[in-house]
């Protein structure tokens, strides 16, 4: 799972008020090199949760992106492959994600992440 | 309180209370100003089956409206959580089980083709109609191709491995996020994008359709290509697909429904029934509902754009094609083809082989295949007979979340 998708995954489980984001418990974690796509992460940026995707990144280990972020910031090549390496090259591949509110944990394996909920959840 | 529960036998008179679960399902109101119930009937439908395990399991429902005061009025009861998690563990392994089977011999696309009616089709004429089925659908929903009006965010619910979520991505170079109950459709789905360089472009996750992980309003193509027919919650189902499509975004629904009722009919007609469950029990599906009722409860949410048709004719030659295609399957019609031993040159020989393969053929498909899968293919001639008798519809509806 790359952190495209967590900054879209929310906890839906009954009561929670905000289940956005989801906190990351890292078990493995690999990188995988992706062509670098200058558009796709224009085009990306404004849908981007930045607090979110900073703070994910560095719970999997990478420590370079700028705490705040904004669209002046794309002309900068440097700033577009930090971008780029957090949201599309870092891969969680056994871990959990956790609801900010209630501490559930959802598995991940094999870079697959379960969000099934329980009945009690639902 | 008069009566209980646990006694709940014709003819208790119970004090009705909002929740209170009871074990019966018709009952009559025969207070006029108090909520008061009598029992009528303790019937049978009470139970399920775990599709697992086979085990018998009670339905708890709940009384959740009283309607009218006159007899025999049926109250609005709601299956409760247990039963469709058992539901969801059928799809999940039967999906688990069945899945690279069909991927085998069908390609990535788990779904109907879209033929010209009364056409003759060749087994390699189906993946493009299967591709043709996406781009009528789309085309039925006004899609734009526009680069400024394209979706970019597409979510495919009930997303099998993915072949619509990579065909989408790539069609419309946007983002698919697929969500299934079957793990290992997951993994394969990724496993499938990775292999095809799509694996930035699409993710996938095991969730549920009915709780779907996602915030509000996220996606400009909400995507349901026959998955429809396993939501046991049809309400749920499509006020998720509302919440998560983004203001002006398109839904789409390509889903199994039964014929529309008459307006004097309240419901199937016993036969008719008869022949679904068959076909529920074999593809884990729960209760089936019209086209026009999800005309309904989308306009309840005041979707806009509502389009709704009748497809069966544009599909019909897909179950055949179906069945031909489990009879040929691959590895044996090769063996059976390979002549290796000099003894099949003689005919009583070829007869007797051909019998003993048959059998053997059955039992091993049944074992390497698994038991859910045989059930499933077991089922296909009930599902020609359904659109033959008009009964089971193949429907498309459409619809667009309004802007503000």
């Amino acid at each position: 799972m790359r952190l495209l998708t967590h900054n879209m995954l929310s906890s839906n489980i009954k009561g929670v008020t905000n289940g956005f984001p989801l906190l990351i418990e890292v078990e493995k974690v690999v990188e995988k090199q992706v062509d670098f796509n200058e558009d796709f992460l224009r085009n990306m940026f404004p849908k981007i949760e930045w607090k979110a995707l900073v703070e994910a990144s560095r719970t999997m280990g990478y420590t370079e992106l700028p705490e705040n972020a904004e669209s002046s910031m794309l002309d900068s090549d440097e700033f577009l492959r930090k971008f780029h390496h957090a949201l599309i090259e870092l891969h969680l591949e056994e871990g959990a994600l956790v609801c900010p509110e209630t501490g559930r944990k959802f598995p991940v394996n094999k870079g697959i992440p379960n969000m099934l909920l329980h009945e009690d959840e639902v | 309180m008069v009566g209980s529960c646990s006694s709940c036998k014709s003819g208790t008179t119970l004090q009705w209370a909002p929740g209170h679960p009871t074990f019966i399902s018709r009952v009559q109101i025969i207070g006029r100003n108090e909520p008061v119930v009598q029992v009528l009937s303790s019937a049978g439908s009470d139970w399920t089956k775990d599709f697992g395990t086979g085990i018998r399991i009670r339905k708890r429902r709940y009384i959740t409206a009283v309607s009218g005061s006159g007899g025999g009025r049926r109250m609005r009861t709601t299956v409760n959580a247990a039963a469709t998690e058992t539901l969801q563990k059928g799809i999940a392994e039967f999906y688990d089980e069945s899945s690279g089977i069909w991927e085998n011999i069908w390609g990535d696309h788990m779904h109907h083709g879209f033929y010209e009616p009364d056409s003759s089709v060749s087994l390699s004429d189906h993946r493009s109609a299967q591709i043709r089925m996406i781009e009528e659908a789309l085309r039925f929903a006004s899609v734009s191709d526009d680069p400024m009006q394209k979706p970019g965010q597409i979510v495919d619910v009930g997303c099998g491995i993915g072949g619509s979520s990579r065909y989408l991505a790539r069609k419309y170079e946007a983002r698919s996020q697929g969500i299934t109950l079957s793990p290992v459709q997951a993994q394969r789905a990724q496993a499938l994008a990775a292999a095809q360089g799509l694996d930035d472009k699409v993710s996938f996750q095991v969730a549920d359709a009915l709780n779907q992980p996602f915030q509000d309003g996220q996606f400009d193509l909400v995507w349901s290509m026959e998955s429809g027919e396993h939501m046991p919650d049809k309400s749920k189902f499509v006020n998720e697909l509302a919440r998560v499509a983004a203001p002006g975004g398109t839904i789409i629904i390509v889903t199994w429904c039964h014929r529309n009722l008459s307006p004097t009919e309240e419901s199937l007609r016993p036969e008719e029934k008869e022949l679904l469950n068959k076909i529920c029990d074999a593809f884990y599906l729960p209760a089936w509902c019209s086209t026009a009722d999800y005309v309904k409860l989308l306009e309840s949410l005041s979707l806009q754009d509502i389009k709704a048709a009748d497809w069966s004719a544009y599909v019909a030659p897909f179950w055949p094609a179906v069945i031909k295609s489990a009879l040929t399957w691959k590895g044996i019609a090769s063996l059976l083809r390979s002549g290796k031993s000099n003894v099949l040159y003689n005919p009583i020989n070829r007869i007797f082989s051909f019998i003993l393969f048959l059998v053997v053929y059955v039992v091993l498909f049944a074992w390497i295949l698994g038991w859910k899968t045989i059930k499933g293919a077991l089922a296909m001639p009930f599902m020609i007979e359904g659109y033959k008798k008009g009964l089971i519809k193949f429907a498309i509806i459409t619809c667009r979340k309004p802007v503000s």
